[in-house]
């Protein structure tokens, strides 16, 4: 059995009196495609500190690709790439030197900006000064910078926030483009339909804690309720939505009398989200 | 630790580092007061010493005096004019040749030359004319000197030129500001743009990223300094000595920067900090500008002994012997903040604050 590329061990991690990380455990597996959701302040930034070698854990083991973090963290950061959630690029160089220098930083022989830069949709721009940037380019070109050193282990923290559809588009596909090269992708976000889309496996992040870990589809169905949604036609003419529950024993009846007795104009089913079901464990939504 | 990567982080140094304001400041404030107090002083633009001589008789003396192109030499009618011009300060010294001087130093007989010094006429003046003086007087003899020399003061005769007081405030502003507040500004801006991060997850160290911006600071503050002390005339036969005392002067500064750089989260806490301290950094250069105050305290400064090595090596030619002392104190000096920066390092890697 392969080794799993990222091995969490009872990681412990406290700001002071407060309790960020409380005792998690995971492992990620080689070319896998890890959510890790959660609220804000649920402890996914300490995490993918202590993961990335940026903060030592108080308790707890942790390797990255079979090396311990702790005890050797430049020799997994030159195995990783980074992308974090707010914008650190050097403002006043251009995209095309913030990458040659972050590749000369990881050793890179022949580097290839220009296609890069052409992967993340910033063919072109590579010679701008990278104050001259919209957000979106920024984070395009923070994924960029991730991916110079061809990392084994890609952390993204919320790569597409705030971003239009079309920059949140082209980072997704690099995303499955790095795992399709065999890359393992740790994927930090509280966009529950994103992780939905990408990811193979996902864990919820409460308090410090994780409070469910599985994949998404596993999730739905162990936590979710299937729904039926139904538009009818009233006597007024006006547009009336029922709601089905489906799994239940009298399910096929209560469809069977609707079909027969209304006039259904719309029907379609539709199956509990991730943030649905995060909301059904812990109690709470995402932006609290 | 990688000496590739610290090369390439010093390269984006000194790439980006003209486009700080703290670099232009770096080299622009000790140039432009060093051409002030020229001007104001006078020695950029009349920088040879001066000597006024009275020849009673014919000696070979003066027409050596006048072949050397390095000194500015007026020849006086008597020796009343002579006293009063050096008086005036319109001669560093001036001296009298007797009538019967050369042949007398010919037939080994004893003789007297008197010679008049300006009190506010530069030591480096002072120094130079007297052994220029020796070295003729020993030539027209052919022999060791059989001459006595009586100097007589004139003028202020206790204070020291302004131009040797200020210097060491030149000093200190061209190694400890470039070398201090490059880095340590380079570092803070990094903290506040988030760059430092970035570079922490790379296979750079924090000692390749504080190693970079330290020798961009240690390297342009030597330069500016010894600039400093060319501009000023203050540059002897001991340039390579004063060179690499100021290289361990900037050394320490820019551990000093580093140090804050590390400690402080934005700008405007690291300059409130440079403001609190500055007192203690410059202290010794104020010091000095006043004579009267007593000079061993000083001593209880750090920078004290960034300083005086470079002091005594300009204006006393003191050797690496002579300032053995001043320099053992100084290295023990970057020891310890060099031990304070490991150990910070490690606590901002504990903390995760980089």
């Amino acid at each position: 059995m392969p080794i799993p590329s990222i091995i969490a061990e009872k990681l412990v991690y406290r700001y002071g009196s407060l309790l960020a990380v409380d005792q998690i455990s995971f492992q990620v597996a080689s070319g896998e495609i890890f959510g890790f959701l959660g609220p804000n302040g649920a402890g996914k930034s300490t995490t993918v500190k202590m993961l990335t070698g940026q903060l030592l854990p108080q308790s707890g083991q942790m390797t990255i690709l079979g090396i311990d973090v702790a005890r050797h963290p430049k020799r997994v950061q030159a195995r990783i790439g980074v992308c974090f959630e707010l914008t650190n690029l050097y403002e006043t160089m251009s995209g095309a030197e913030n990458l040659h220098l972050f590749a000369r930083l990881f050793g890179v022989r022949s580097f290839d900006a220009d296609a890069l830069l052409r992967r993340v949709g910033l063919d072109g721009r590579g010679k701008d000064k990278v104050e001259g940037y919209s957000k979106g380019m920024k984070q395009r070109l923070m994924v960029a910078r991730a991916l110079v050193n061809q990392p084994d282990v890609l952390f993204l923290d919320e790569p597409t926030e705030g971003l239009d559809p079309t920059s949140a588009q082209a980072i997704r596909n690099v995303i499955r483009e790095e795992q399709a090269r065999g890359a393992t992708v740790f994927l930090t976000t509280h966009d529950m339909h994103e992780a939905d889309m990408l990811c193979d496996r996902v864990a919820f992040l409460d308090r410090g804690t994780i409070v469910a870990l599985d994949t998404p589809h596993t999730l739905k169905q162990q936590y979710g309720e299937r729904m039926v949604y139904v538009e009818v036609l009233a006597p007024d003419g006006s547009l009336q939505r029922r709601e089905i529950m489906l799994d239940r024993a009298d399910t096929p009846a209560e469809v069977a009398a609707l079909l027969q007795g209304e006039q259904v104009v719309t029907l379609h089913s539709a199956e509990a989200t991730l943030e649905d079901i995060f909301i059904r464990i812990t109690g709470r939504g995402l932006a609290s | 630790m990688s000496l590739y990567r610290v090369g390439v982080l010093l390269y984006r140094e000194m790439v980006q580092g003209p486009k700080n304001i703290i670099f232009i400041f770096a080299v622009v404030v000790p140039l432009v007061l060093s051409l002030v107090l020229a001007l104001l002083f006078g020695t950029l633009f009349s920088g040879k010493p001066r000597l006024g001589i009275v020849d009673e008789g014919s000696s070979q003396l003066s027409q050596a005096a006048a072949a050397m192109t390095s000194i500015r030499l007026t020849s006086f009618a008597t020796q009343v004019a002579l006293e009063e011009a050096t008086r005036r300060g319109a001669v560093d010294m001036g001296v009298v040749i007797p009538a019967a001087f050369d042949a007398q130093l010919a037939a080994g007989q004893p003789t007297t030359m008197v010679a008049y010094v300006w009190g506010e006429s530069l030591l480096r003046d002072r120094a130079l004319l007297g052994t220029a003086l020796v070295a003729w007087t020993r030539q027209i003899a052919g022999q060791e000197l059989p001459v006595t020399l009586t100097t007589t003061m004139l003028g202020d005769t206790v204070a020291l030129p302004w131009q040797d007081r200020i210097l060491p405030l030149l000093i200190l502003m061209s190694v400890v500001f470039g070398a201090m507040m490059l880095p340590a500004s380079s570092l803070v801006s990094e903290k506040q743009h988030r760059t430092l991060t970035a570079l922490a997850i790379t296979p750079a160290t924090t000692a390749d990223v504080y190693l970079a911006k330290g020798l961009l600071g240690v390297g342009l503050s030597t330069v500016m300094a010894l600039v400093v002390l060319a501009l000023n005339g203050a540059l002897n036969e001991r340039t390579g000595l004063v060179a690499g005392v100021l290289l361990l002067g900037a050394i320490f500064s820019a551990e000093l920067g580093i140090v804050m750089g590390a400690l402080v989260k934005d700008i405007n806490s690291l300059f409130a900090t440079i403001k609190a301290i500055g007192l203690l950094l410059y202290a010794p250069a104020l010091i000095a500008l006043f004579p009267d105050i007593p000079q061993w305290i000083a001593r209880i400064f750090p920078t004290y002994y960034l300083v005086q090595p470079v002091i005594e090596i300009v204006q006393h030619n003191a050797r690496l012997a002579d300032i053995a002392g001043l320099l053992g104190v100084l290295l023990a000096l970057i020891a310890v903040t060099g031990a304070i920066l490991a150990l910070l390092a490690r606590r901002n890697y504990r903390l995760g604050t980089v």
